[in-house]
């Protein structure tokens, strides 16, 4: 019981991160209709300025989270701005190419900025456990777990009840119909850019302590989150973040009960053969198509 | 008047090669190559500094496989995340079948029949998933294998050694002798050469049509009586033999086979050759693979340290917004431009004369 009660824990952290980064995923696919492959190195950047304020002017992580958010929410006007709306007419593969080109920019350029050392970034609260059943439980996971299921709700409650939230919901369905009825389809999408970019970030920022801060740190997180997407289904906005509960938890309790090394394996596999069978995740549609 | 007729002669025999190579592309091809291994040649001796070898290597592994990746982005719209991962199928599998004890050829073979077979089967994936969704299924494919790849016992944990490889059971060839990498090299450069060859045949076939068929409208392909799962599983494995191939020939020329570089961003980088060499076209693979990896080896590497990465990602987003077709293209719209001037320049003469 203890033993599977951790791995609850543990699989309730990690996919809480997955499911930061898939939201910010289907955010941007269903307002720009392309897919972030660079949104983990958004991330990781935006980790890097987090963590080279602290370790040079030795502020807290309290504090440099918020330095962190804000160069991301300025990291995702400026690619939405100089790259994204540029390319508003180039096809959709060429679209998802640029981010690819994104990938490739930001790892790149991080040694340059930031040296090759990697960082270390500390915990939010640094100590303290409870015993639940036998499992101890960080005070850590339960506050990242708290913020990221609350900024989650936060997202989905404004995209279904406030007017921006509408905003966003009309420009997924149909951008030029919407951009006619007056609704500013280019301001939707930047901010959809800037708050992906910042849920990126906040991701990177939780999954840092376990690692260091370096240029492959969100590269798990990232796959794992287009995994999420894919199997969870883009046609929503709670289905990928399901699946990224799921796919954590799968993951670690495959690693846990099978196998260490094939657990991973085991999980793709079985996603996929499920996506056979079932092309459009557990909770998508096949999209209605007009010949 | 005594060399006028040798001089008429020699201007035929060049006229009648001319046409030779204008009627047949292959022949083109097949200079191509033979150019490279001159080119080959003179690093071996040291006319050229000799790591140029070694960079062009590279550059010969990548035009293959951004030719097969061609297939499947520029002329069928499906695009794949795992195209690196082959390389490693066919590199990796051809170390592990010579170490089983097989003779090289037996074991590219069998290297390169295994990666067709996961090529065929995410085609057939590829019949019920499409757009996004497949190119994620594809990433899925590149995580499987990369575990595979790193914790398999036969691989070797970090790389394989292959050493001294026997092609045809007689000729040795070694990378550590100079003159015997130059005979790999210029094996390298002929495989590309009829690799090249292979996808000119592909495109301008019936097949070739029924890609670009499908890349256009599935619905009216399908109409037109393509069969849309056929192709899209042809299309899938071409470009995975291809991949497989290069990693043969990376596999015969490094002699060894590391285990972890086959992940996304190599995928990444081969997609930016395709896309900055320009889809549709041969020449532009080689291009874009000299662009993205030869020029930042060769001469940014010096200048500014390793800025491989960013320079590949900053053209490729300067290519797409720009220049969408490609560098390839360069010269169509140079010759284009040329002809516009002349015509331009008659036109006035012209005017000129009636006036």
């Amino acid at each position: 019981m203890d033993n599977f009660l951790s791995i609850l824990f543990n699989s309730l952290q990690t996919g809480s991160v997955y499911a930061l980064a898939a939201l910010a995923i289907v955010l941007i696919f269903r307002t720009s209709k392309t897919t972030n492959f660079a949104q983990g190195s958004i991330g990781t950047l935006n980790a890097y300025v987090g963590a080279l304020v602290l370790s040079s002017w030795g502020w807290s992580i309290w504090a440099v989270a918020p330095v962190s958010i804000l160069t991301a929410f300025l990291t995702g006007v400026l690619i939405d701005t100089f790259i994204i709306r540029p390319a508003a007419k180039v096809n959709r593969i060429a679209k998802q190419i640029i981010t690819l080109g994104l990938i490739m920019i930001i790892t790149g350029i991080t040694p340059f900025l930031f040296g090759v050392d990697p960082y270390q970034l500390p915990r939010f609260i640094p100590s303290g456990s409870v015993d639940v059943l036998g499992a101890s439980l960080r005070f850590n996971t339960v506050f990242t777990v708290l913020i990221s299921l609350v900024l989650m709700g936060a997202i989905f409650w404004f995209i279904q009840k406030t007017k921006w939230g509408l905003a966003i919901r009309v420009t997924a369905s149909n951008e030029v119909t919407s951009k006619l009825m007056g609704v500013p389809t280019k301001t939707v999408t930047m901010m959809s850019w800037a708050t992906a970019a910042m849920l990126g970030t906040l991701a990177a920022l939780i999954i840092a302590p376990s690692g260091s801060v370096n240029p492959n740190m969100m590269f798990n997180v990232q796959v794992s989150a287009f995994f999420a997407g894919v199997f969870g289904g883009f046609q929503t906005f709670y289905g990928p973040v399901l699946a990224a509960f799921i796919i954590a938890f799968a993951r670690n309790t495959t690693a846990f009960y099978v196998t260490d090394i094939w657990g991973d394996v085991l999980v793709y596999m079985v996603i996929l053969v499920f996506l056979f069978f079932k092309p459009y995740g557990i909770f998508g549609k096949a999209p209605v198509k007009k010949v | 008047m005594t060399d006028k007729p040798k001089e008429n002669k020699l201007l035929e025999y060049w006229n009648a090669f001319a046409t030779l190579v204008k009627r047949h592309p292959h022949v083109q091809y097949l200079i191509f190559g033979l150019v490279l291994v001159l080119f080959g040649y003179l690093s071996s001796v040291g006319v050229l500094p000799s790591y140029y070898n070694s960079v062009f290597a590279y550059i010969i592994i990548f035009t293959i496989v951004a030719l097969g990746l061609n297939l499947l982005l520029g002329f069928s719209g499906l695009i794949s995340l795992a195209s690196s991962s082959f390389i490693g199928v066919g590199a990796l599998g051809t170390g592990v079948f010579l170490n089983l004890g097989l003779p090289f050829e037996i074991a590219a073979l069998l290297a390169i029949v295994s990666a067709a077979i996961i090529g065929s089967l995410i085609g057939l994936l590829s019949s019920k998933i499409s757009g996004i969704y497949l190119a994620i299924s594809t990433l899925f494919i590149a995580e499987i294998l990369r575990q595979i790849f790193t914790s398999l016992e036969m691989f070797g944990g970090e790389r394989l050694d292959i050493g001294t490889v026997e092609l045809l059971g007689f000729l040795e060839l070694s990378r550590n002798s100079r003159a015997q990498r130059f005979y790999l090299f210029a094996i390298m450069a002929i495989v590309m050469a009829v690799m090249m060859m292979v996808t000119y045949n592909i495109i301008k076939s019936r097949s070739g049509r029924a890609f670009m068929g499908i890349s256009r409208s599935e619905n009216s392909a399908a109409a037109m009586g393509i069969s849309p799962l056929k192709y899209r599983v042809m299309a899938f494995t071409i470009a995975t033999i291809f991949a497989a191939v290069a990693g043969v020939l990376y596999a015969l020329y490094y002699q060894n086979a590391p285990t972890r570089q086959w992940g996304l961003l190599q995928s990444l980088t081969i997609i930016a050759i395709v896309v900055v060499g320009g889809f549709k076209s041969i020449y532009g693979m080689f291009l874009g693979a000299f662009i993205i990896h030869g020029l930042s080896e060769l001469f940014l590497k010096e200048l500014l340290g390793d800025v491989s990465y960013i320079f590949s990602g900053i053209l490729l987003i300067v290519v797409i917004l720009f220049y969408p077709k490609g560098v390839a293209h360069i010269w169509v719209d140079i010759r284009k431009l040329y002809y516009k001037f002349k015509y331009r320049n008659k036109e006035k003469d012209v005017i000129k004369d009636e006036t």
